[in-house]
């Protein structure tokens, strides 16, 4: 399948609603990924089924702050540059490239340096959603090494990583990140077609475009959006799509603990009558409780759209006043694994509960309200 | 206390004398050409009840839609050269990437990319060059360039390369017009970017447009104190408004809903600012404009600018009307309307040309409409009450109805009660709620810095901000004892050291001299 410039808006849109909050604002790389594919033509999407097993296949994408990237802006030869630092460090050319999240820019940087390359993108991301650490990722969950890696910042420094596990080189690349200006590029994670056909949470990328085509066509009100998106979430690998609150926000506080972005939204219904929905932060919407009942929970995703447009919030975007819908999916199966939960379950990210699927939480809070 | 409000639309200038809450005298008169002699018009007929009652007057607040139409119908824009400190990030996506391409065309293509700049942490990004600067300053000469915008990476954290750039551009060239980004925009380099371009490409209008205000006013024997109402229902002085003019693009709206609260006293409302075009639907939420969550274009051009959420349909008091009355709109014959409408004698059948037909207002001459078959009249009345209804139901926060207020000139177009509405106000004076916006408008100040919290306490950070954008408003006139916080934003840095945060406060106050009023009366 040919991606072509004019599926960017969205996909891009499509994206932010799967980032959960995270994954920061693709408006730069969509500028940088229009101008790839006007000169090269449009990008070769293919199902990961269409890959031959012993490909050699990497994860490209951005690694840092997402507030950073407003202003120190993405270069559009960096995935060109850091893709041929990889392929001469390990000594062999990629066959394809694949993307490491779906979400914000994350979802564009991979068809920027696979256009300006002639080689195909992977529809589909190690995430399905964003989600803020390394580890956390399906490549690594299903067993693949983070490195041999390679990085790079804004002014051309690399730098190689060869690390014995995935928490080590989260730790690493999250240092040089802070001390290379605060985002830099990474080609990681390099496996064969096999082993990414095991791990890949397939056909995001087009699901995406298919979100945001939904959200532009149906743009304007949250509730009367959500018919078309729990038809398109039925049709797909994610589970149910719920509506979890509606309302205003009336308190958004955030700190950095720990080197996370470590925050809570208060948000009230618009008369103010009922109990409160609150939503914790770390980098993503991790967990919405409403008093110390938990409604949703990561690794099932929390998207908050604003209530007139249905246009998807992120986290740094929230704000005092705004008024907003707060939709659950749930999670690819994939991530309902024990072997997943054991590194994206909410006492992961310190939460002191267990995950309970979507489904049954909201069966319960339909049934109180 | 006598203030006067003055909002010069694209069609009409419109004009409050008020006392107090009191609303004296209006007027509507037809936009001049030359602007100044439209305001000399409004004036004269405001103030001509009472001889000598000029010198009595405080204060003169004007509104403007001029700057905002010269962007969305591509006049009065000068060529602006674009040059962003910033290399070797953003290499490839150089300044007015993504713009539509008439707008990008009428600024020219004089666009430079330069080294330098800070990072988020303060340390430099590249050092600025300084055979690289002259490059571009002769560059400038050579092509008699007019306008200059600067940006630089984290400007509004540390706006250095840009005062310095500016400094060395003017050194050369004194002449010329230069907007530099921190002024204007806050973090996000392409939206401040655009907003400084555009602004810059504004500056030469913007000088003549202000000097023909205040010549009227002056002319008029207003001494007094003359303010330029911008986006945020605050005030900016007339030497403000010559430098950034951009800051004025959402003021219409804005005043169009600030002047509707006062006319009702309602604080929380629906409002539908009813033209010949278009009627335009925004929120009140405690007195004020509801600002739009998402990214502002201004004629197709990526912004940041706080703006009111404003839902534009094309119906007005121009609209055309089908045939069988089933369609209304979107095309309308606008200020012609009173020479092509039926009731005016012309030969187009038109949303006003039904009103009157209906028996619902008297315009122009009804016989001329007596013959419109009466199922054709019911048609296109049905078409336009759901119309309105559609629109109130898209820009309702919640299920539960709101009074809806209507101004504007095309207000009679709306005969019946909306079923979205829980009550209709058409207040007296509605038709220039713009001018009367104006005339309340307030004095407001915003900071913004990059703080960590592990160097100074959350407490000290804010109050440091707090006391800049108090030292904004102070300069732009505001009475020190009534500035109020309107807004503390902090936002952390992902996983940047230093528990680094963003933080931004905005402060308004009464314009010295000038205490706010509570709401005038309804009147309904």
């Amino acid at each position: 399948m040919k991606l072509a410039v004019e599926s960017l808006p969205d996909l891009s849109s499509g994206a932010v609603f799967l980032a959960t909050g995270g994954g920061g604002d693709p408006y730069v790389a969509y500028l940088a990924t229009q101008k790839v594919l006007a000169e090269h033509g449009p990008a070769e999407l293919i199902a990961v089924d269409d890959l031959d097993d012993d490909a050699f296949v990497a994860a490209v994408g951005g690694v840092g702050a997402p507030t950073v990237s407003l202003e120190l802006l993405h270069s559009i030869d960096d995935p060109g540059i850091v893709l041929e630092a990889f392929e001469s460090h390990v000594g062999r050319k990629l066959d394809a490239i694949v993307s490491f999240e779906i979400g914000g820019g994350n979802s564009l940087i991979p068809l920027i340096a696979a256009a300006g390359r002639g080689i195909p993108v992977v529809d589909g991301d190690g995430m399905g959603r964003a989600l803020p650490e390394a580890q956390m990722m399906t490549y690594p969950i299903a067993g693949i090494p983070s490195t041999p890696a390679v990085a790079l910042d804004y002014a051309g420094n690399m730098a190689t990583f060869t690390t014995d596990t995935t928490a080590t080189y989260e730790r690493h690349i999250r240092n040089l990140a802070q001390a290379m200006g605060g985002m830099i590029t990474t080609v990681e994670h390099p496996m064969s077609g096999k082993q990414l056909k095991s791990s890949i949470v397939p056909g995001t990328i087009s699901f995406s475009i298919e979100i945001g085509r939904i959200l532009r066509e149906h743009r304007g009100n949250a509730h009367r959006i959500l018919g078309p998106l729990r038809k398109a979430f039925a049709d797909s690998l994610y589970g149910e799509l719920c509506h979890i609150y509606t309302g205003k926000v009336v308190d958004y506080s955030s700190a950095i603990i720990g080197g996370y972005d470590i925050g809570r939204a208060v948000i009230e219904s618009f008369d103010g009558s009922g109990p409160a929905l609150t939503i914790e932060v770390k980098n993503e919407f991790l967990l919405a409780k409403i008093e110390d009942r938990v409604v949703a929970s990561v690794p099932d995703l929390i998207t908050v759209l604003d209530y007139e447009t249905s246009t998807p919030i992120n986290a740094e975007r929230l704000r005092y006043g705004q008024r907003v819908s707060v939709v659950g999916v749930g999670c690819p199966d994939y991530y309902r694994s024990a072997r997943a939960l054991e590194v994206v379950a909410p006492r992961c990210f310190g939460f002191d509960c267990d995950f309970v699927p979507l489904e049954r939480l909201t069966e319960h809070h339909q049934s109180l309200i | 206390m006598l203030r006067i409000g003055i909002d010069v639309g694209g069609t009409h200038t419109d004009a409050v004398l008020l006392d107090g809450d009191e609303v004296v005298a209006s007027t509507k008169s037809l936009t001049s050409r030359d602007v100044s002699s439209g305001i000399l018009e409004a004036l004269e007929t405001i103030l001509s009840g009472d001889s000598g009652v000029e010198k009595k007057v405080e204060a003169v607040m004007l509104g403007t839609t001029q700057f905002t139409n010269a962007v969305i119908e591509r006049r009065e824009l000068a060529e602006v050269a674009a040059i962003r400190i910033g290399l070797p990030s953003g290499r490839g996506i150089p300044p007015k990437t993504g713009w539509p391409g008439d707008i990008a065309r009428c600024l020219g293509g004089n666009v430079y990319m330069l080294r330098g700049g800070y990072l988020y942490d303060g340390w430099l990004l590249a050092q600025l060059d300084d055979r690289e600067i002259d490059t571009v300053i002769g560059d400038l000469k050579a092509k008699r360039v007019e306008a200059v915008a600067i940006s630089s990476a984290f400007s509004p954290m540390n706006p250095e390369p840009e005062r310095l750039l500016a400094e060395r551009i003017r050194a050369v060239l004194p002449e010329i017009h230069i907007t530099e980004s921190h002024s204007i925009g806050r973090l996000g380099i392409l939206e401040r970017e655009n907003a400084a371009m555009l602004n810059a490409s504004l500056l030469g209008f913007a000088g003549r447009v202000v000097d023909s205000f205040v010549a009227a006013i002056r002319e008029r024997g207003l001494n007094c104190r003359f303010f330029i109402s911008q986006n945020d229902g605050t005030l900016m002085d007339a030497e403000f408004a010559r430098r950034y003019p951009a800051l004025t693009f959402a003021s219409g709206p804005t005043n169009s809903l600030r002047g509707a609260s006062k006319l009702t006293g309602l604080n929380d409302a629906i409002v539908v600012d009813i033209g010949g075009t278009t009627s335009d639907f925004g929120i009140l939420q405690d007195g004020f404009p509801r600002e739009s969550n998402i990214v502002i274009d201004v004629g197709g051009v990526r912004t940041n600018f706080r703006m009111p959420d404003i839902l534009s349909i094309g119906l007005g008091g121009g609209s055309l009307v089908a045939a069988d009355g089933a369609s209304v709109g979107p095309r309308s014959v606008g200020h012609e309307l009173v020479s092509k409408g039926l009731v005016f004698g012309g030969e187009t059948l038109t949303a006003t040309d039904i009103v009157v037909a209906a028996g619902h207002a008297e315009i122009g001459d009804p016989e001329k409409v007596r013959n419109l078959k009466p199922e054709v009249v019911a048609a296109a009345q049905g078409e336009i009450s759901s119309m309105f209804n559609a629109g109130i139901e898209k820009m309702k926060p919640s299920s539960d109805p709101l009074p809806v207020v209507l101004v504007g000139g095309g207000a009679v177009l709306v005969t019946e009660k909306l079923a979205a509405a829980s009550s209709m106000l058409l207040p007296e004076h509605s038709g220039v709620a713009n001018a009367i916006g104006a005339a309340i408008a307030q004095i407001g100040g915003e900071a913004e810095r990059m703080i960590s919290y592990d160097k100074i306490t959350r407490q000290d950070a804010i109050s440091q901000v707090t006391g800049e954008a108090t030292n904004v408003a102070l300069t732009a006139g505001a009475e020190a004892a009534s500035i109020r916080v309107a807004d503390i934003e902090e936002t952390s840095i992902s996983y940047m050291p230093g528990n680094t945060v963003r933080v931004r406060v905005k402060v308004v106050g009464d314009i010295a001299g000038i205490g706010q009023t509570s709401g005038l009366e309804a009147k309904v």
